[in-house]
């Protein structure tokens, strides 16, 4: 909280109301008549063709799905199909207004949006721009097929539909053609190039992230709106309300700097059709009564408006009001668009929830029927024409299925050929230092910081010249190798920025980001709503929109409070785009270990678990600073754990210290901490430092020798160093501060045993913490693992020392037992 | 089809017989039928006949090799068949090969370095390391020979170092300056083996002590000569054994001398058995045999004389099986017949005593003032002290005594 503005008591004491704004519903009563003099009779025509092309598109889908067959082809589709027939003037609408720089994010349910946005976006672009975009993508695969069988004879504009048409299918198929290879599919289909970007499975799922390319847009000066398409089901969403929580930061206009003043340039855009699945929202889910109220999350109401969303030239006027909004830093908007789907939610729907009178009755008004007449009776094109060109488009459609469907021009990837396919597109695996060339935006140098100052009089290493521990007030510790990587990063990419709960001016819970606030202004480091949903999925978005930044959960345990986020959304979109998404992203959270069973929890486990994570966890300074670095100068998302216990820890492993200059520490590559050669003691985590003093009391009283390797990360991970020494050794224990059950160690236990079975002398033993909830910190010798674990493991599992008396049971007997109390 | 032929499963304890002699070579046909080979387990000399005809296709196991029971030791079949399914593991093979030359790496040795109790000859699975098993191999130490120190008894690296070392066979190279000792290395025999660790686990676990005394033969001798010139009818050609296996068996069968009869198993349990079933040593050319005389208390004693006949024949022919060789309760163990006048005989564990019979002496004694000479004959009782004091083990012998003293009385009182 910044000391700027003063909490004044005594107004929140004030006898007042709160007035809310007046919700406009259906304001829009103009004629086509009246509209002529606004559009062209192609632009009019034009919106019925798209509309006609997406109506088209959904038939089809809807006939392979129940008939497995169209245009008299016999086609099998397993995949989804949530289809939008009745939906087609709402996207038709949006679309229209928006440029090419203005993206729209979608649903599960958004090939309508997807076509009318790529239709509205070739409409714009120039020919030259349409052969360049499809020449290069996909190394022109797709351009070459559709150049082939294409009937748009020259005219360059239809053959960027039918080009759209032929990927899309390929997308929804399978096909190796497809925009995403086949990757994303029906729920997950975009085109970067047309301003599409990634529609999300999620209910509501594309909201934060959505938000995350207003602010990219935002922070890095970028043109354009975004638009955050969502059902009337989604408006029950927490992320939902998160992300419109998060656009809505009264910040941006009072405490950002001027050139950075000003709402989130984003329209949260709900296709109201009444059902979640077949759950009525207004009625039966929900209590809202219209959408459009939940504007009142902030003071502008969002600007929210209810607007008649079969009425495509209602649309169109909505968008452009709401653009003009936002683009005076007025955003965010809400707009609720009245719709109705004729299909099912999806083709297993039987529609049980809704009587055959209702869909009949709203039959009467749909679009693909009442726009054609209307546009005939306005004398735009006569019903011949528009069946004319419904008849072109119909064909169009089947032409490009036919294509798409065909295995000798579109086949499906062929993973005998390509086996590692998916596993080249898991990570990015890029190294770049900055995202973009622009000047960074500092407020002092690093010589006039006050932290860079402090670091400078510290002593780079936990030992003195005489080889003494150097007190801990005098030694540069964890917390600084991280403010250096990430404030070096701060002065190289203009693109990095920070957030989170508690950063600015707090400097951070654990005072890493001490120092920044100086440094940086608001729009590089600024604290969020606690809502981390919204703090992860905007990050994803800002990451995938081609900007690097770092978020900060501050407890490990919230992971799970921004689960989809994490696991759904920053582990797969890299892959989910087939590499096209980049994610320059690292999330930084906090182990606990003082604060009870919700605040004290390692969940390098969980994060390992999903694949297209990278799983960091440092616990020197040189790798705190080391791997931060390689972090900050990769493109894939990583999540960096860190611990309480020893953020003031000083370097006692590198000779010298920790090097002023910039280095990286290479993801994947673990440490051996000290050498031995009777055991070898694998650690995740801050368990080294417990690790260390069982290798000693090993050493002294047992004669045992350890040799301790520190894991630095979990994935990726490699197993090289481990094996070697294992082989020597003949003996490994795996230990962490994790709950046991379920610990990643367990996993690395096999693959050791795996890859050196022949050398073992023990199956290797794992100490983790207990499978219990954390008690209170004077417990923690109870719950966390403690020297005598280690021997304890040591002389039950793999060697028993001569005299010693275990004090925790590691038997086999006592392993049952708790297994089978389920602890 | 070509068909495996197993090395059989003779007896639930019988885990590996030794394939003593191949009849037919590889290559050579065969009928169903015919002898294919013989074996040998801890006891017996076996033969095995040919489950189908045809050709010896593959012989998987040479003479002399210990072959686990239920293992393919050879495949028939037509010309030309393959055989390589039914090739044993290569581990398995290794293991047998491997194991001859160390057979005879003094067990008590690994003792001295290894800080576990005295190894004994492991039968069965072998817990041991990955790690323990590649040295061992390297470094030629049998594992069945090795005590595990790791946990549950695993045996790992630094039991097989140990075991190395005290075994001499890590230093075998350095030697040179030593004069040359000629010597024959022998593989010992499955019999000796059994033999060598029923023993050793016998001195190792039991409490052993041994009372003597010696009784006056005069009445059993003049028994055994009645029978002779016919003098008394009704009886076979007892032995004076068969009287001591009478005598003892009946003895045994009193409440009071249960413990004796007996086994002190693990975990502090005494067995008490209701029947004395007698284990009888006989001394065959492979080695000690003690076949076992069941339900000895209730025979009478030509039943008893007759059985204790066929079961010895048994074993000095080979033909006892191993069944016949299990069960006892009590052994008896008569050196009479080599002059042997007093010696101790070992516990056949877990049983809890052991009787050994010595030769008969002439003895004085006393009698009305004067010196008379008589026949004795030398019992030696060797007993568990765990199981039994010396109070009950000494009343047990001396009433042996006095009822061999007076044999015909106590065996008209018995049978009529």
């Amino acid at each position: 909280m910044p000391k700027s503005q003063f909490v004044n008591p005594a107004p929140q004491f004030e006898k007042r109301t709160i007035s809310l704004k007046d919700i406009p519903v259906c304001a829009y009563d103009r004629t086509l008549e009246e509209e002529k003099a606004n559009y062209t009779n192609e632009d009019l025509i034009g919106m019925y063709a798209d509309m006609a092309a997406i109506r088209e598109f959904e038939t089809m889908l809807l006939t392979i799905k129940q008939k497995g067959n169209y245009n008299n082809k016999e086609f099998t589709y397993p995949g989804p199909a949530h289809l939008a027939v009745g939906q087609e003037a709402t996207a038709v609408g949006q679309a229209y207004t928006l440029d090419v720089d203005d993206y729209i994010f979608g649903t599960h349910r958004s090939h309508h949006e997807v076509i009318a946005k790529a239709f509205s976006a070739i409409k714009k672009l120039s020919d030259d721009e349409l052969l360049k975009i499809m020449q290069e993508y996909n190394d022109g695969k797709n351009y070459e097929v559709v150049k082939k069988y294409t009937k748009s004879n020259g005219d360059v504009k239809e053959m960027a539909r039918e080009y759209f048409i032929f990927g899309l299918c390929c997308e929804l198929f399978a096909k190796d053609m497809g925009f995403s290879r086949g990757l994303g599919g029906s729920m997950h289909a975009f085109f970067l190039p047309f301003g599409i970007f990634p529609n999300n499975a999620i209910v509501g799922g594309a909201a934060p992230i959505a938000t995350g390319v207003a602010l990219y847009k935002k922070c890095n000066k970028k043109k354009g709106i975004v638009v955050a398409n969502a059902g009337d089901g989604a408006a029950a969403r927490g992320p939902v309300y998160e992300a419109m929580t998060f656009a809505s930061m009264d910040q941006f206009n009072d405490l950002w700097e001027d050139g950075y003043k000003g709402g989130l340039p984003i329209i949260y855009n709900f296709n109201n059709n009444f059902y979640g699945m077949g759950g009525q929202t207004k009625g039966e889910t929900m209590g809202y009564e219209e959408v459009a109220r939940l504007g009142a999350i902030n003071k502008t109401g969002m600007h929210a408006e209810r607007v008649n969303g079969w009425n495509v030239l209602a649309v169109i006027d909505a968008y452009k009001r709401k653009k003009a909004l936002l683009e005076k830093g007025e955003g965010p908007a809400l707009l609720e668009l009245v719709t109705y789907r004729f299909s099912g939610h999806s083709t297993s729907d039987a529609s049980s929830y809704r009587t055959k009178e209702e869909v009949e009755e709203w039959q009467k008004y749909d679009p693909l029927t009442a726009f054609p007449k209307q546009l005939a009776e306005a004398g735009v094109a006569t019903a011949e024409e528009l069946e004319k060109l419904n008849e072109a488009v119909i064909d169009r459609n089947r032409r490009m299925f036919d294509l798409a469907s065909d295995l000798s021009v579109a086949p499906y990837t062929d993973y005998s050929e390509h086996p590692d396919f998916i596993e080249n597109v898991m990570f990015s695996n890029k190294r770049i230092e900055k995202m973009d060339d622009r000047p960074v935006e500092v407020n002092q140098t690093k010589e006039e910081n006050e932290r860079y100052q402090k670091i400078a009089k510290l002593s780079r290493s936990a030992f003195g010249p005489d080889g003494s521990l150097l007190p801990k007030m005098r030694v540069y510790n964890i917390r600084d190798g991280l403010f250096e990587a990430i404030a070096d990063k701060y002065y190289e990419d203009p693109t990095l920025i920070s957030y989170g709960e508690d950063v600015r001016d707090w400097g951070g819970a654990f005072a890493v980001y001490r120092g920044l606030t100086e440094a940086l202004p608001y729009h590089r480091l600024f604290n969020s709503p606690i809502a981390e949903s919204a703090i992860v999925g905007s990050a994803v978005g800002y990451a995938l929109a081609g900007g690097r930044v770092i978020t900060e959960l501050m407890y490990c345990d919230f992971i799970v409070c921004s689960g989809d986020e994490v696991f759904n959304q920053m582990a797969k979109w890299q892959a989910m785009s087939a590499g096209k998404l980049n994610m320059p992203f690292v999330l930084r959270v906090s182990v606990g270990m003082k604060y009870g069973a919700q605040h004290s929890q390692d969940w390098t486990s969980l994060c390992a678990h999903v694949p297209g994570l990278k799983v960091i966890y440092p616990v020197t300074p040189y790798d705190a600073k080391g791997l931060m670095t390689a972090a900050l100068n990769g493109t894939d998302p990583v999540v960096c754990f860190e611990s309480q216990k020893i953020y003031d820890m000083g370097e006692r492993f590198v000779e010298g210290g920790v090097p002023e200059g910039t280095y990286e520490v290479e993801i994947g590559e673990p440490a051996i901490r000290r050498q031995g050669s009777d055991l070898t003691i694998l650690t995740i985590g801050p368990t080294l430092y417990t690790a260390l003093e069982a290798a000693e009391k090993l050493e002294k009283d047992f004669g045992v020798s350890a040799e301790v390797i520190d894991a630095r990360s979990v994935v990726p991970f490699n197993y090289e160093k481990v094996v070697e020494s294992v082989k020597k050794t003949g003996r490994i224990l795996l230990a962490s501060d994790a709950c046991a059950r379920g610990s990643i160690l367990n996993d690395m236990a096999q693959n050791i045993t795996s890859l050196a079975f022949d050398y073992l002398d023990a199956p290797p033993a794992i100490v983790g913490a207990q499978n219990w909830i954390t008690p209170a910190s004077e417990y923690s010798k109870e719950f966390y693992p403690q020297v005598g674990w280690f021997l304890d493991a040591i002389h039950e599992r793999i060697l028993p020392l001569e005299g010693y008396t275990p004090q925790k049971s590691y038997s086999d007997t006592e392993l049952l037992r708790k297994a089978r109390k389920g602890v | 089809m070509a068909t495996p032929v197993m090395m059989p499963n003779v007896g639930i304890t019988v885990e590996t017989c030794v394939l003593t002699k191949w009849m037919k070579n590889k290559g050579e046909t065969v009928e169903e039928g015919e002898v294919l080979f013989t074996y040998e387990t801890d006891k017996s000399t076996l033969e095995q006949e040919a489950p189908v005809s045809g050709t010896v296709l593959e012989i998987f196991f040479g003479e002399d090799a210990d072959v686990p029971v239920m293992t393919n030791v050879c495949v028939i079949g037509a010309p030309g068949e393959d055989v390589e399914e039914f090739r044993p593991g290569t581990a398995d093979k290794k293991e047998e090969e491997a194991a001859p030359a160390k057979q005879e790496t003094p067990a008590p040795a690994a003792q001295q370095s290894a800080p576990a109790p005295a190894p004994v000859m492991q039968t069965g699975f072998i817990k041991a390391s990955p790690r323990a098993k590649a040295l061992a191999e390297k470094r030629g130490v049998n594992l069945r020979f090795v005590s595990g120190t790791g946990p549950d008894g695993r045996i790992i690296e630094r039991d097989v170092f140990a075991a190395a070392q005290g075994s001499g066979l890590s230093c075998r190279e350095s030697g040179g300056a030593a004069p040359a000792v000629e010597y024959v290395d022998e593989k010992m025999s499955v019999i000796r083996r059994t033999i060598a660790k029923q023993m050793s686990a016998s001195l190792q676990t039991a409490a052993q002590l041994t009372h003597t005394l010696s009784f006056d033969a005069t009445d059993i001798l003049a028994f055994r000569k009645g029978i002779k010139s016919g003098e008394i009818q009704g009886y076979g050609n007892i032995t004076l054994n068969d009287m001591i296996l009478y005598v003892v068996s009946r003895t045994l069968a009193k409440p009071e001398h249960r413990a004796l009869n007996a086994h002190l198993l693990e975990n502090d349990i005494m067995r008490y058995f209701s029947g004395v079933h007698m284990g009888v040593a006989v001394d065959t050319d492979r080695g000690l045999m003690v076949p076992t005389l069941f339900d000895c208390d209730k025979k009478p004693l030509n039943k008893i004389s007759e059985e204790a006949k066929a079961l010895a024949a048994k074993c000095r022919n080979g033909s006892a099986l191993p069944d016949d060789l299990k069960g006892g309760t009590f052994t008896v163990s008569n050196l009479g017949a080599y002059g042997i006048e007093h010696f101790t005989p070992v516990i056949n564990v877990p049983q809890t005593a052991i009787l050994g019979v010595n030769t008969i002496t002439t003895q004085i004694k006393a009698v009305n003032g004067g010196i008379q000479t008589y026949q004795a004959m030398g019992l030696s009782l060797t007993y568990d002290h765990r199981a039994v004091d010396g109070g009950p083990a000494s009343r047990f012998l001396s009433e042996l005594k006095a009822t061999l003293e007076n044999f015909t009385a106590f065996l008209r009182e018995q049978e009529g």
